[in-house]
């Protein structure tokens, strides 16, 4: 067995197929649409070389900007409100133990059970002035009722709310497994000292997930740059652009205006911040537990 | 021998699984390889008119087993005028056995997003297309549509100017479905049990909006969150402001990237009065189609602001009769001190249908576009489905028994003293066209102003 790993042909025939999809499925669409950055090109028809103006225009594109910061936002409503609220809900579904954790953990994980397109259409209902679940809420506490969650101001906070609570369940879930791999000696120890849950919590639990939350928040900030089809079922990025987000800003332009070399150019700028973010949280992480 | 079973199984699965990835469709590749063969061939019959009559090509063919792709922008097969569509698929197919016609249907916006596709990747035969600079300018541009023969065409009854929009170099690559109007439908019945009255100017509309708000109800259903139709709704303002001036001045915007003449100026002021006087529902700038509709058709709102193609509104049977035979219909008041007639209207000849100009079975595909142009067919089935004007003469097919608003829309267009032509939203390219359907939102939500809005359409343009 050692001889096969060892025989070079055998290796290059393992690696081969893996290589071939990373060639083929990542890097030549990367490099097709570096290429496409700069060209004026509608998709169809012939492609002009335009140089950086492509590059030139997005830096001066106000709604580019606008995504860029919405993706910003959710990327710090993941962080500091959805996780800190997955890790303590993982905790205590740890200390429920019996048949109530395992319905709870269900419970928690069903909007990320449901399809992306029936959340959208649920919170479009639930938002409705005219008919929503919120607004009839507030109408029985004796609001007049008709407040437009949906409107130029309000829509980018409801959107977060929606796109927080979709992704709950996978924090929780990862966080939960995370401390179910805790060894519970240490919990015992802990409490023949005379630790309470806090204690535990702090000292044991948050010190031991330190990998779980490196993994878990990197996945959240490169999601919360990758959101799209939450946003273009719920608002397709309006008002105005008010929750537009890089993905969805990209594919209007690509696809709806008919600017196919401009899409590519932001797909390119998207990617380097992505690598950019990626790159960031590794080296935060990396010296805090170097430190 | 339980792993070596595992084993088995798993390299059996990843064979199939790589020999599927690695196989052709057996569908694509004959259609696919004769067209990338012959492309130069396939450019050269494409600058020759084809004509269905005169092609031995096609009477060789009648007898053989012909597919035909058609892909359309109407998915509901058994509404308005998806149903009309289907009608004549189903009855070419039964007179002409040999002849398949497969429908592929998506939505609007999916539509356009897998027309694109199809414009790099090879089109269906025969496909919905709108007459318009947003639309078709790109795609003539890329050289995908088969060039029709307009002689073909001159008994058709086309509306005089309707194959306008269809043209480039005044050679003719598609055919218009609909003349769209831009209405306000209205409930008669709602408006008669409060003494509430047609206005005659938009004046009289606000003071109506403000009754309706005042009766506990939304003046007018917009479906703000498309975008479209706010700037179908700007422009019938600005018809009223500026009369029949209405196409140069949109023209002259558009080649220059200014949009500051005062008569787009006052025409953008007038919408944002309106959505500050609360004419609209609340949250109407991210609603969308369905929802808007249903907040008339339900009773919620007095009046509903979209195109005459909602006419078959008053057909469809989902509505309650008591609002369904009460819906009644009229255009934008006038604006005192404008330019525009009450009888100057906002209407166009929008979508309609072409041939792909790399069809395997281009003739074949014509002949079933002349079949669905001939009046006896979309025209006249068109109109006994309630779906609104056609682009041909439709007056050999009335039958009496017509619903009230299709006599009100006819009687519209029939003492029309000019009509618009293309939206002001479809006038442009692409971006531009992108760009005023979400800028309209922030401008009427108050969030842009007038001037920031038209700064920003014009730079669209250039």
């Amino acid at each position: 067995m050692k001889k096969l790993y060892s025989n070079k042909p055998v290796i290059f025939s393992l690696v081969l197929p893996g290589l071939l999809v990373f060639l083929f499925a990542v890097l030549a669409p990367i490099c097709l649409s570096v290429y496409y950055g700069f060209m004026d090109y509608s998709g169809m028809g012939k492609a002009t070389p335009i140089g950086f103006d492509n590059y030139v225009n997005l830096f001066h594109d106000s709604a580019f900007g606008r995504s860029l910061r919405n993706s910003l936002l959710l990327a710090v409503g993941f962080i500091c409100i959805q996780h800190p609220l997955a890790i303590l809900v993982a905790a205590v579904l740890d200390k429920l133990q019996g048949k109530a954790e395992g319905i709870f953990r269900c419970i928690y994980f069903i909007p990320n059970v449901i399809s992306v397109a029936v959340i959208a259409y649920l919170w479009k209902f639930i938002y409705n002035p005219d008919f929503g679940l919120l607004n009839n809420i507030a109408k029985a506490f004796g609001h007049p009722g008709k407040i437009n969650w949906l409107s130029q101001q309000n829509a980018i906070w409801s959107v977060l709310i929606v796109l927080i609570w979709h992704g709950f369940g996978w924090g929780m879930l990862i966080y939960y497994t995370g401390i179910k791999n805790i060894d519970p000696v240490l919990y015992e120890a802990a409490s023949i000292d005379g630790a309470n849950w806090w204690t535990t919590f702090f000292r044991i639990t948050l010190p031991l997930m330190k990998p779980v939350i490196q993994i878990n928040v990197t996945m959240a900030v490169i999601s919360a740059l990758k959101q799209m089809e939450t946003v273009y079922l719920l608002t397709n990025g309006g008002p105005n652009n008010s929750t537009q987000f890089a993905a969805n800003y990209l594919y209007q332009q690509a696809f709806k205006a008919f600017k196919y070399g401009y899409g590519n150019a932001i797909g390119v700028v998207f990617i380097i911040i992505c690598v950019l973010a990626t790159v960031a949280l590794n080296t935060i992480f990396r010296d805090k537990q170097e430190a | 021998m339980k792993k070596k079973v595992v084993a088995t199984l798993l390299t059996a699965a990843m064979t199939m699984s790589m020999l599927a990835g690695c196989g052709s469709s057996d569908d694509s590749a004959p259609a696919a390889t004769p067209a990338a063969d012959n492309a130069p061939a396939e450019q050269e019959a494409a600058q020759e008119p084809a004509s269905a009559d005169d092609s031995e090509a096609a009477a060789e063919t009648s007898g053989e087993a012909v597919t035909i792709k058609l892909f359309s922008n109407l998915p509901d097969r058994k509404n308005g005028q998806g149903l009309v569509e289907q009608k004549i698929i189903d009855e070419y197919m039964a007179e002409n056995t040999n002849v398949t016609i497969e429908v592929e249907a998506l939505d609007e916006e999916a539509y356009k997003t897998k027309f694109k596709a199809y414009a790099m990747d090879g089109m269906p035969d025969v496909v919905s297309i709108w007459g318009q600079p947003a639309f078709l300018d790109e795609v003539l541009d890329a050289g995908v549509l088969a060039e029709l023969n307009e002689e073909d065409y001159l008994d058709y009854g086309f509306i005089a100017g309707s194959l306008e929009g269809f043209k480039k170099d005044d050679k003719l690559y598609g055919l218009p479905r609909n003349t769209d109007i831009m209405l306000f439908y209205y409930n008669q019945k709602m408006f008669e049990d409060n003494g509430w009255k047609v206005p005659a100017t938009t004046d009289e509309l606000l003071t109506l909006c403000a009754d309706i708000q005042a009766a506990g109800l939304t003046p007018v259903a917009m479906d703000g969150g498309d975008g479209w139709p706010m700037a179908c709704f700007l422009t019938d303002i600005l018809v009223k402001v500026s009369g029949t001036s209405y196409a140069d001045i949109i023209s002259n915007a558009i080649a220059t990237g200014d949009f500051t003449a005062p008569e787009i100026k006052q025409a953008t002021q007038i919408l944002v009065d309106f959505a500050n006087a609360g004419m609209f529902q609340v949250g109407y700038d991210s609603q969308d189609y369905g929802t808007t509709m249903n907040l008339f058709t339900n009773g919620q709102a007095a009046m509903y602001c979209m195109g005459s193609w909602d006419a078959s509104m008053a057909l469809n049977e989902d509505i309650a009769p008591e609002i369904r035979d009460n819906i009644r219909a009229f255009t934008m008041p006038v604006v005192n001190g404008g330019k525009g007639g009450a009888n100057d209207i906002a209407a166009w000849n929008g979508g309609g249908y072409a041939v792909s100009a790399n069809s395997a079975v281009k003739e074949e595909a014509i002949k079933f576009l002349n079949y669905m142009y001939q009046p006896d067919k979309l025209s006249k089935y068109g109109w006994e489905n309630g779906v609104g004007m056609s682009a041909q003469d439709q007056t050999a097919y009335l039958t009496g028994s017509e619903t009230e608003l299709q006599k009100q829309i006819m009687d519209i267009l029939k003492n029309a003293t000019s009509v618009s032509g293309t939206p002001i939203n479809d006038c442009g390219p692409s971006a531009f066209k992108t760009a005023i359907e979400s800028e309209i939102q922030g401008v009427s939500n108050g969030s842009t102003s007038v001037d920031d809005f038209l700064a920003a359409i014009g730079t669209a343009c250039k």
